[in-house]
């Protein structure tokens, strides 16, 4: 029980303490060099983690909104580092 | 403008009022003799006296006509400068939106907002196969179907779901829920997962898993039809990834409770399946099969503790390849007081169109009755090559298109444990587990060759043959009986599986 409390206490101060956005959609707040530059990280991430597990999908197998909660799930499924993830997204989401 | 319009129309009405008057003077110097002339002016004073209100009277109606264009004139004026101001203005905000939209994926997100935000889709894979088996001569189409659900809460938040829906042998539909979770992103670096999940040992169950993933059609046997860690488990993670170097130099962690491992215990000396109740108390045996999902773990009150770590050494752009070792363990209470303790390694690799890709685990089951542990090791190393690019000069073109899809495969795996429960040895293949039921020998050995043909990167006919190799025996410890290296087996197995 102990420890269960503690764990829950790591926790809400890992998320407090980190006003970082965790899954924002990728630059709509920043301009287009930021996102070209999330494209060209993506472009060559892209290949590399995907084919890890599978064969890598291109993005026009599924709309730009369907990548996001792809994503979301596949930054799950391999532990993908966030920023690592945000540039896939955006590779995908542009790709199309 | 009135005057304007009289002072026009007076020379017209002059005109006419002094024609008749002279045509009148002329009559009258020529009828002067016959009637009176003062009577004969009068009339013609009155006549031009009616004929000049007539005047006005048309005077006044095209004044009054005159008016109203002017009004209407002004009007649609007015209007022409309002409509030509709103043109100019959309016209600008058109310009606007265009130089705004500046790239593919600005049109995209302008596209998808108009369109809506889709929160909810659906993915996963399907798969229809063809097992046969020498040893049983079994000859059977199968049909698998699992769909994954996903619904995005919020920007933190993800609901994950698989509904597994297959025929299984003499049976109608049969469903199940391996997986239902609900993801919270804390931050870049860590996520909280809870609900009913693929074990995140080792690299099989979590990553491999999908029928459309797999390159094989089978599990390898330390995951198949007789697994050593259970495939899922209900309880609660912390996971995440950070890059630690350059690019793609990446270490990620999973740390996980559950409600732990159970063993199905349902078989002992004397049963006599197929009755539904057991004929005598279930006792523990070793051999024992692990049942997939504990809901609600009765047996102990101390959860499972999981940890798996693994690491990415090569950079991307170091044109190494990619390397994954990974570092699993897993521990709980199957029965009060007895542990279930399970550790494995496993690697990745893969470089152009090389892939390999291997895992060793080992568990150690503590026993009760002092019947001895029921410690079990497994292991598989597996290789697959795409043949893309390849080009064979003396085959035609359409053929070596063909051969451009194929993927040759060949996997080892193989199971060390003191004895299997008799009762418990599936004699059907599972779809997506196994073709042969000798994968239950207690020294199980298999190679596996593949030969994939890719349609798409998610679209795959796979065959599989399978070569069933008991290295050693070892006893039966249900019946107590001593069993010998059993025969060798064969199976192929043919699939057409779609991820969707």
């Amino acid at each position: 029980m102990r420890a269960i409390v503690s764990l829950a206490i790591l926790i809400g101060a890992l998320n407090m303490s980190t006003a970082a956005r965790v899954w924002a959609r990728p630059a709509e707040s920043s301009g287009d060099a930021e996102r070209r530059a999330l494209f060209l990280r993506g472009a060559q991430l892209w290949p590399v983690y995907c084919n890890t597990c599978h064969n890598a999908r291109p993005g026009a197998e599924f709309s730009p909104a369907e990548w996001s909660m792809i994503m979301m799930h596949m930054r799950t499924q391999g532990n993908l580092p966030a920023k690592d993830a945000r540039a896939i997204l955006e590779y995908l989401r542009s790709s199309r | 403008m009135g005057r304007l319009v009289f002072g026009l129309l007076m020379p017209v009405v002059l005109s006419l009022v002094s024609s008749p008057r002279s045509v009148a003077l002329a009559e009258g110097d020529h009828t002067s003799s016959s009637a009176d002339p003062v009577s004969s002016r009068d009339r013609e004073i009155q006549e031009i006296k009616r004929e000049i209100r007539l005047l006005q009277q048309r005077v006044d109606e095209l004044e009054g006509q005159n008016e109203r264009l002017w009004k209407a004139n002004t009007e649609a004026k007015s209007s022409s400068e309002k409509f030509e101001a709103a043109t100019t203005q959309q016209l600008q905000t058109l310009q606007g939106q265009v130089d705004s939209a500046s790239s593919p994926a600005s049109f995209a997100e302008a596209f998808n907002r108009y369109l809506g935000n889709y929160r909810f889709t659906l993915v996963g894979g399907a798969a229809g196969s063809f097992i046969y088996d020498r040893q049983n001569n079994i000859n059977t189409f199968a049909l698998d179907l699992e769909p994954i659900i996903l619904w995005r809460i919020s920007d933190r938040m993800l609901f994950e779901g698989t509904v597994e829906a297959n025929l299984p042998s003499g049976s109608s539909a049969e469903y199940q829920l391996p997986v239902a979770t609900l993801q919270y992103f804390l931050n870049d670096y860590a996520e909280l997962e809870l609900g009913i999940f693929d074990q995140p040992f080792g690299d099989w169950y979590e990553d491999q898993s999908p029928f459309w993933v797999n390159r094989f059609i089978t599990a390898p046997l330390p995951y198949g039809a007789n697994a050593l860690v259970p495939p899922t488990d209900v309880g609660l993670q912390l996971r995440g990834g950070f890059q630690w170097g350059a690019m793609g130099q990446v270490a990620d962690y999973t740390l996980w409770t559950a409600n732990g491992p159970g063993f199905s215990q349902a078989t002992c000396t004397g049963n006599t399946p197929p009755s539904p109740l057991p004929t005598c108390t279930p006792e523990a045996l070793v051999g024992d099969t692990l049942v997939s999902v504990n809901n609600i773990h009765l047996n102990t009150h101390t959860p499972a503790f999981g940890a798996r770590f693994r690491i990415y050494p090569l950079p991307v752009d170091s044109d190494l390849g990619r390397l994954e070792l990974g570092a699993s363990t897993y521990d709980g209470k199957w029965l009060n007081g007895f542990w279930l303790n399970a550790w494995g390694v496993d690697f990745n690799y893969f470089k152009g169109n090389l892939q390999t890709r291997g895992e060793w685990l080992q568990t150690y089951r503590q026993m009760p009755n002092r019947i001895g542990a029921d410690n079990r090791q497994g292991w598989y190393i597996q290789a697959g090559y795409f043949l893309t690019g390849l080009r064979l000069p003396f085959l035609p073109a359409e053929v070596n298109q063909l051969i451009d899809k194929l993927e040759p495969l060949v996997r080892y795996s193989g199971i060390n444990q003191r004895a299997a429960v008799q009762n418990e040895i599936l004699t059907t293949p599972e779809i997506g587990f196994n073709g042969s039921p000798a994968v239950f020998a207690p020294h199980a050995r298999e190679i596996a060759l593949g030969l994939d043909y890719w349609f798409a990167p998610s679209i795959v006919w796979q065959n599989e043959f399978d070569f069933e190799l008991p290295r050693a025996g070892g006893f039966y410890s249900d019946t107590g009986r001593a069993v010998g290296a059993t025969p060798n087996d064969r199976a192929f197995l043919s699939q057409f599986a779609v991820g969707f």
